[in-house]
Order: structure tokens, then sequence, then C-alpha cells
């Protein structure tokens, strides 16, 4: 059985729902990364909101059918809802500035007919670093060696 | 979209031969160079049939496929990369210019395809 389609127009629509409404946010991990360029792999696409829960973003999340789960003790933010599979809501940004500061260097990224503002790689590779997590670390070299070859083409 | 007769001819001559040495060179018969050249169309009817409902050109649906030269210059290009920046990893800057040649919904696309895998 052939492979079920990843980010497909459901996705698509999800995000340009959240650009249209005026939602401020944007992408960072390892998805953000691929979008750049990188050869990197990621189960899920990661999503940093500038003000988790306002009424922007629930209104928008709305229009596109998805639900915010607030944190509680027992869980962190969630997206729930068919075209927010494939996304997830990230709390804190490991190492870098607050997400004003760190939007104003953001990338724009075409994804499809989305304008995606997408975390600039140097800065994903500075968040990685500060987590310190193996997993985070075991992907800088390539995250740094990307970084070289993007700078320089 | 129709095979540019005049082009082929010009462009081989360009490159020193007739177009007959050209097809001969390419293992192109005549007889199948010239049936191709009167036909209104050369793409598959299933092509042109998909492009007319939904409504565009039959071009929108086609995807250049990479050729040799495609990937020699790439090879250059990694290995300039590569001589500029002494301990990067040859296979990061290969895999990464393949993917610059990509759009990006087309990157993430594998990231993903390869993480859930």
């Amino acid at each position: 059985m052939a492979a079920p389609d990843l980010f497909t127009k459901k996705e698509e629509d999800f995000l340009a729902t959240l650009v249209d409404e005026g939602v401020e946010f944007m992408v960072v991990g390892l998805a953000a990364a691929a979008l750049q360029g990188v050869p990197a792999v990621t189960q899920d696409i990661d999503l940093w909101f500038a003000r988790r829960g306002d009424p922007t973003m629930i209104r928008a999340l709305e229009k596109a059918g998805v639900s915010y789960v607030p944190p509680s003790d027992s869980n962190p933010p969630l997206l729930v809802g068919e075209p927010a599979e494939l996304f997830d809501i990230v709390v804190h940004m490991h190492g870098l500035g607050s997400f004003d500061e760190e939007r104003a260097r953001a990338k724009i990224v075409d994804v499809g007919n989305v304008k995606l503002p997408v975390l600039a790689l140097d800065r994903i590779v500075v968040s990685k670093e500060a987590t310190g997590r193996p997993k985070d670390l075991a992907i800088l070299p390539v995250l740094k060696d990307a970084l070289k070859v993007i700078d320089g083409v | 979209m129709r095979l540019n007769h005049e082009a082929a001819k010009r462009i081989a001559e360009q490159r020193g031969l007739t177009l007959t040495a050209a097809l001969a060179s390419a293992g192109v018969s005549r007889t199948a160079y010239y049936s191709l050249c009167r036909r209104n169309d050369i793409l598959p009817r299933t092509v042109l049939d998909l492009a007319a409902t939904l409504g565009v050109e039959p071009e929108d649906l086609l995807q250049k496929t990479p050729t040799s030269t495609t990937y020699e210059r790439r090879l250059e290009q990694a290995r300039d990369i590569c001589a500029r920046h002494p301990g990067i990893d040859f296979h990061n800057v290969w895999h990464t210019l393949t993917l610059l040649a990509e759009p990006p919904i087309e990157r993430l696309r594998r990231s993903l395809r390869r993480g859930r895998a």
C-alpha cells in the first residue's frame, strides 16, 4: 500500500488560515531547517506562537477546524483536529531571544501558496546547541554543514 | 507541444553536426524522428486530457527531470564547497545542494516521509 501523502493541501490551508488571520507564529525546529534545504528528518512541524491562546489565534484555529488544548499538569499545549495532525506547539525555544527578536530575523519561505515565517537556520543551530539534548547535538554537524552550503550558494 | 525541427537542426549545426549525424549518434532512427515531427503534440494524450480538464497548459503539469549535466554541475559545486570548507562532510553538502534544487514544500515532504517511515 502506498504511503499516505504528507503535507497536502489540508496542512497548507491550515497554515494559510493562520497567516491570513494575522496570527503571529513561525515554524521552528527541524521542519524549519528542512524547509531551508537541510537534509534533516523530522516527524512533525513545530510552531512557535507569539501569544498562545490569544483570541486571534483561537479564532484562526476555529476557522481552520482546529481546537486548542491549553497546557495542564498532565499535557503540553496541543492542536487538535485533522488539519493540525502534523503540527506541535513549542512552548520555549532554548538559547534564543524573544519571539519578536527572532521573528525579525526569520526567513519567509514560500510553501505552496503560503508565505511562511521560518526561524533562520543560524538560530536553529543556536537553539539546538542550547538544549544540550543528545538528539539535538547529534544533528548539529548536519545543520552546520548545510548552513555553510546555503550561505555560500 | 511540437518538436521544433528547425531548432534541432540549428543546435546540431552549432555542435558541428548534421541533424542526420546527431540522430545516428543519439541512436534515434530517422523514421522515429520524422514521425514525431509530424505530430501536432508530442505529449501523451493522458497529459493533454488532464491539462484540458484542469484548465491549464500541459507544460504546467511537467517537471524537468535532472539531466547528467545537472548532476555533473552539482558534483563540481559540492567539490568546490568541500575544498573551501575543510572538514565539511561531503554527503551533507551533496544532499543540501540536492534539496536546494527542490521547492521548499517538497523538501519538507521528504523530511516528514523519512521521519515517519
